[in-house]
């Protein structure tokens, strides 16, 4: 209740999308934790897929420097560990983490590969940015979250200067709701 | 309890002297070199993600309130906003590995400091609190290249300050406005990292660091 009057007297209130909501969209850290880890599955996931389809030669093909296929796999491996990390907190927290799913993210070609992993990472940076405040109970899991947060925005700059727009389009990151999070990523969850 | 920003530069002032003679020793070169060791050490992953409990319990000791945790981000900013905005005339950078202007995206980035600066001083003063103004700076850089490393720096060092200070914060909205500027600082930093030949994600988690370790990095750029 505190926090809701707070809310809806701060000057910021009407900027946030999901502001004037008053019905927090997680039941508990546990929820937001696995919602993030809903999104780091996904990820990991595709990179996994990527990596095993795309050799070096593939990337030289359209022009890319050898290190580009270099980073893409470090970035798989980072999503991997915060996949591992996720899990076993939520476990630590007596949480069920969600397990993998199955996936169609549609790319045919490395093109569409990249510009696919450019959209993901930019959705996680404002799925993190969105839901970091319903952590807030829990200051330790508040920062572990932020942490992955940066690390995401990391992702997205490199990926949007591999596909040859802006590494940071905007002076803020806008936050995105679960449910629009939702609206994009659900259509890559098949089953 | 003095505010944040007043003990920064407190602590500065004290240790402005031995600062100054310090740099008076150093050549050119080796000011470039200590640039170059700061950004290694900041993206090197030899800093490690601090637990939760020394989060927990340092937290407090540092903020007031929100006011507080604001000026700290705004202290920051207004070092940012400087430094690009007195610096970028001064050289030219030409294209990163993938053709795209790094003058172009360095004038991105002050804009975007610029407007950090703008919606802070803003908050603060909507909040009733009073924004801490620019102060004068010295970023010690020579060229280009000191410059670019300096830079990132700078937007490490900004990404592990609002990551440490994050718990702090108790208004979710203001949380939430504070991530949506990290996360551009860790954009910023990924980019500068990738033009100075460093990995632009070094680790998988950002370092969140406490207000006392981003004084020790940033502290000496600030001559008053």
């Amino acid at each position: 209740m505190l926090k809701r009057m707070v809310r809806s007297q701060h000057p910021f209130a009407a900027a946030l999308p999901f502001a004037q909501d008053d019905d927090a969209p997680f039941d508990g850290p546990v929820d937001v934790l696995n919602y993030a880890l809903t999104l780091e599955h996904l990820e990991a996931t595709f990179y996994r897929m990527g990596i095993e389809q795309f050799a070096n030669e593939d990337y030289a093909a359209i022009g890319y420097q050898s290190g580009v296929r270099d980073y893409i796999v470090l970035i798989g491996e980072h999503e991997a560990t915060h996949v591992e990390t996720l899990t076993g907190v939520i476990s630590d927290l007596d949480g069920e983490p969600v397990e993998e799913a199955e996936y169609d993210f549609g790319f045919t070609d490395l093109t569409t590969f990249l510009a696919t992993a450019a959209a993901i990472e930019n959705l996680g940076v404002a799925a993190y940015t969105g839901a970091a405040q319903y952590l807030m109970d829990v200051d330790g899991l508040l920062t572990a979250a932020l942490t992955i947060h940066g690390n995401e925005a990391r992702h997205a700059a490199y990926l949007n200067v591999v596909t040859g727009t802006s590494p940071f389009p905007n002076a803020v990151d806008a936050p995105s709701t679960p449910d629009e999070v939702l609206e994009i990523a659900g259509p890559f969850i098949t089953g | 309890m003095r505010m944040l920003h007043e003990q920064i530069l407190a602590k500065v002032a004290g240790e402005r002297e031995r600062i100054i003679s310090r740099r008076g020793l150093m050549t050119g070169s080796a000011k470039v070199a200590a640039g170059g060791t700061l950004a290694l050490a900041l993206g090197g992953g030899a800093l490690k993600v601090r637990s939760a409990s020394a989060q927990t319990d340092e937290k407090d000791d540092f903020f007031e309130d929100d006011i507080a945790v604001l000026n700290y981000a705004l202290t920051l900013e207004h070092l940012e906003y400087s430094f690009y905005r007195d610096g970028i005339g001064q050289f030219t950078f030409g294209n990163d590995p993938f053709g795209q202007s790094i003058d172009t995206n360095l004038a991105a980035i002050r804009d975007h400091e610029g407007a950090h600066v703008d919606v802070l001083t803003q908050v603060i003063t909507d909040l009733g609190g009073e924004p801490v103004e620019e102060a004068t700076y010295d970023f010690g850089y020579t060229d280009a290249a000191s410059f670019l490393a300096t830079a990132a720096a700078l937007e490490n060092t900004g990404v592990s300050a609002y990551d440490g200070a994050g718990a702090s914060i108790e208004n979710p909205d203001l949380l939430t406005a504070a991530g949506t500027i990290v996360a551009v600082e860790a954009r910023h930093a990924s980019y500068l990292n990738l033009v100075t030949g460093e990995i632009p994600f070094p680790a998988a988690f950002e370092t969140a660091l406490t207000p006392d370790e981003v004084l020790e990095i940033a502290g000496p750029f600030i001559v008053s």
